[in-house]
């Protein structure tokens, strides 16, 4: 067993003239998992990307995907490589078969029969001209690409672009079952709940800095929850602030919302002594959490705008 | 009319036609300055002409050699890229939008489908106008820097007449537009009307009992009553004008009557003849069905169409050349052995009355190398066109290393030239073999390599410039730069002696001297044409190797 990581990237830093993109980013994505790249527009997420596929040259820093540099060993990369980049732009003249026929004559040995399992599992038209094809038929043709060569690793830049939801679906089924057999997927998104479902690790990325990588398991475990409490009548937040387990308190007439992690119990003793009428509950979304957690980070990356804090 | 509509519109075209109308300046004041140092014997030759002779060259004895340098600029150069570009605004204003796919978000903008139309109509005609005049005013500057007397030259009535005959072009490009919502088609409709209004009136005028078929194409109208000597032929301009203005409100029916379309799903000129099941076979087999085959077919299939034409057009043209050839020469035998060998030289039609000198002054001096260039341009540029199109993004997801992506697209750029060099060898062949010109066949196939090596330079400047830039607008302006540089160069220096060895600087040199239905194929100027065309390749893949791809 190799403890290679299937993507590195070391201290990867990019400027365009004087705009940083990408800042001392530094990842390891290991075999046999789905590392889920999520961060907001703009902020590195595809120039980290084109990095990785010597499309753009690193400031300063290396790639190397399968122990091989991104520069040198780019060629041998991309034949273990699928790819499916963002805002995907293919030849409007060529219907989607000629255009799967033209990349697969680039790479040579294609399974022919897979491409045809693929199209049916997407449903993808393969007869009509790209340029006539709608953006999420057009998707289709992209994706079924990035897979057609049972690639060891795919990267994916945002590639539910479009798709409707049972596509979504069957491309989440299709993710599985490639990492299943060995292989790897990058998945670049800012839908969160794409990632959620589906990555076993994330990194979260802004304004080109990398503020965390955590393990999905670790993060659902620690996952903060919101609860929604109902009074008689309007109740101090400062009530509830300082109980164990309690993240963040505010309070809107007679209702107040408060962050937790752990046990309910200290926060519903409290709720219970102002005559608490209702309870509701909900997951907090994996955007908050992070900052929630990586506060500081955040703040240090430049963010300036808070929305939770209050 | 919409101001903000206008204003894009202006902001969007100036830079190019003020490029254009400076290049036109340069070549003017180049080709005057070079006139102006030659011999005086020249001028006072003009002066003892009969006035039969000058006027057939469409220039008032008293100009002299600058005369000839500006009837040049009005009759020929001036009008193709005034012309071109009134063509390229015209299609663009409607039709461009709907390919683009932004008159989805223009449509919904509470504003009437006319008034998007007249705004983008004013803005091309400003624009016309505009370079009209400018081009106009640089002449007359040129003249005056360089010290030349335009003598009793009616400057301003060339620039009026040229001035209607672009914008009636313009308009038939914006109607084909409007009408069609094809952009690609109105832009191949206006170039191809050009061309062919000045292939007609060219030629047909000197065919006895033809000419009156020239006056029915627009190109005739910029010299045909000769404004230069004869002022405003006002009957002419209104005539033309109110053409333009006839095809405007043709534009406005058809915009106001028709659905719009949405981005790029119109499908080429091919695909829509292919579907008309009747000629499906046989331009499956013209086309081929390789386009996806690899990186060269495919790059060679994407100019199919243009390449198609070009060689296909030039083929055509150089057979119905030496179809013409015998009734030319008894038409223009008298005049031609009347002036003398250096006067000959300078006017460019030198000697017509042999086969070799009409094929060369007809065809290989303006049509072949326009041919190549344009399928060569296009095709060098293409490299920087995936990026544009940012498609260079999944095939490099493939394991293709640039360079050789890049050699690839440089090789369907060297096969382009090649087949538009076939194609002028193959119609010289074929004319001469018809007609019986006795020309020698090595020859002719020498002039079709040279071809192919004029076309290598020019689309390896256009290559290189997209290799490095990645923009495919900076690599199609510079190989046209060199290209229109290069030719007036080649074209105005030589007539001053004592600057003749500059033309060395300029790739038609080593393409059109000497003439090769002549002298036959002058080994070294190929491979200097070929040598720079490696050059400029392998410095373009180099330089593709070494940066950020955009996209």
């Amino acid at each position: 067993m190799t403890t290679t990581p299937v993507i590195e990237v070391d201290h990867l830093t990019k400027l365009f003239g004087n705009f940083t993109a990408v800042d001392d980013v530094s990842l390891a994505i290991e075999q046999g998992e789905i590392f889920g790249f999520l961060g907001p527009n703009g902020a590195g997420k595809s120039t980290t990307i084109r990095a990785i596929l010597d499309l753009i040259r690193p400031t300063s820093g290396t790639c190397r995907v399968l122990g091989l540099d991104s520069r040198k060993d780019a060629v041998e990369i991309r034949r273990s490589l699928g790819f499916l980049p963002s805002d995907l732009a293919l030849y409007p003249n060529l219907t989607g078969k000629q255009t799967l026929q033209y990349l697969a004559n680039l790479r040579g040995g294609i399974d022919w029969a897979w491409v045809d399992t693929l199209t049916a599992r997407f449903d993808a038209d393969l007869s009509k001209k790209v340029g006539e094809l709608s953006s999420g038929n057009r998707q289709k043709v992209g994706l079924i690409q990035a897979f057609m060569h049972r690639p060891r690793v795919v990267i994916l830049d945002e590639p539910i672009t479009g798709l409707d939801p049972l596509v979504q679906l069957e491309f989440h089924n299709l993710m599985r079952e490639h990492v299943g057999e060995g292989n790897t997927v990058f998945l670049s998104s800012h839908t969160l709940s794409e990632v959620e479902r589906v990555a076993d690790r994330v990194g979260f990325i802004r304004r080109g800095h990398l503020i965390a990588v955590e393990a999905m398991a670790d993060l659902q475990d620690k996952a903060l929850r919101r609860i929604t409490l109902e009074f008689p009548e309007p109740v101090p937040a400062g009530d509830f602030q300082g109980i164990e387990g309690v993240h963040e308190v505010s309070a809107e007439g007679a209702s107040v919302t408060a962050q937790y992690e752990g046990s309910m119990a200290p926060l519903l003793k409290a709720a219970t002594a102002h005559g608490v009428l209702s309870v509701s509950s909900a997951t907090v979304d994996l955007d908050e959490m992070f900052l929630e957690f990586y506060r500081d980070e955040v703040e240090a990356s430049g963010e300036a705008e808070q929305g939770s804090a209050a | 009319m919409l101001r903000t509509v206008y204003l894009k519109s202006i902001r969007d075209r100036w830079l190019g036609a003020s490029i254009a109308v400076g290049s036109l300046f340069l070549v003017a004041w180049m080709g005057l300055w070079a006139y102006a140092d030659s011999d005086d014997a020249v001028g006072e030759y003009m002066a003892s002409l009969p006035d039969a002779y000058t006027s057939l060259l469409g220039v008032p004895q008293d100009s002299g050699t600058a005369g000839l340098m500006l009837a040049n600029m009005f009759n020929f150069l001036g009008p193709f890229v005034l012309c071109g570009i009134a063509v390229s605004m015209g299609a663009q204003a409607f039709a461009g939008e709907e390919r683009d796919g932004t008159m989805n978000l223009l449509a919904t903008v509470p504003r009437s489908r006319s008034r998007l139309l007249a705004s983008k109509t004013l803005a091309a005609t400003t624009i016309i106008v505009a370079a009209s005049v400018l081009s106009f005013a640089s002449y007359v500057l040129a003249a005056a820097i360089s010290g030349s007397d335009a003598g009793s030259l009616n400057l301003a009535a060339a620039a009026v007449h040229l001035g209607a005959v672009t914008l009636a072009y313009g308009a038939f490009a914006l109607a084909v537009g409007a009408l069609t919502g094809n952009r690609g088609l109105a832009s191949g409709a206006g170039t191809g009307l050009i061309v062919v209004s000045f292939l007609a009136s060219g030629l047909l005028p000197m065919i006895e009992g033809w000419a009156g078929i020239a006056k029915i194409f627009p190109w005739y109208y910029i010299g045909g009553a000769q404004p230069l000597i004869n002022g405003v032929n006002w009957t002419q301009v209104v005539v033309l004008v109110a053409i333009a203005g006839a095809l405007a409100g043709l534009a406005w029916w058809g915009v106001n009557h028709r659905d719009l379309r949405s981005a790029d799903t119109s499908g080429s000129l091919l695909d829509r003849l292919r579907d008309n099941p009747y000629l499906e076979r046989s331009l499956a087999l013209l086309a081929g069905s390789g386009s996806s085959r690899g990186l060269v077919s495919k790059a060679l299939s994407d100019s199919r169409a243009v390449l198609t034409i070009a060689a296909g057009g030039l083929f055509m043209v150089l057979v119905m050349q030496g179809l013409m050839f015998p009734t030319i020469q008894d038409s223009l035998g008298g005049l031609v052995e009347a002036l003398p060998e250096a006067m000959m030289a300078m006017v460019g039609f030198a000697d017509f009355t042999t086969a070799t000198g009409w094929y060369f002054g007809e065809g290989l001096s303006i049509t072949a190398p326009i041919a190549v260039a344009v399928v060569a341009i296009g095709a060098g540029a293409a490299l920087a066109g995936e990026e544009k199109r940012r498609t260079v993004s999944v095939v490099l997801g493939t394991p293709t290393s640039r360079a050789r992506f890049a050699w690839s697209k440089a090789a369907a750029m060297a096969v382009g030239s090649v087949i538009v060099g076939a194609a002028v060898a193959a119609g010289i062949a074929v004319g001469n073999l018809i007609v019986g010109l006795g020309l020698d066949y090595g020859n002719i196939l020498a002039a079709g390599a040279l071809t192919a090596g004029l076309g290598a330079v020019l689309g390896g400047a256009a290559f290189f410039a997209g290799a490095l830039t990645g923009r495919s607008v900076i690599a199609t302006g510079f190989g046209t730069g060199v290209a229109v540089l290069g030719w007036g160069i080649n074209a105005f220096i030589p007539v001053n002696p004592d600057l003749a060895s500059w033309a060395k600087v300029s790739p038609f040199y080593y393409y059109a001297t000497p003439n090769p239905l002549e002298a036959g194929l002058t080994l070294s100027h190929l491979g200097v044409l070929l040598g720079v065309a490696a050059v400029l390749v392998a410095a373009g893949v180099l330089a593709y190797g070494r940066r950020d791809l955009n996209g």
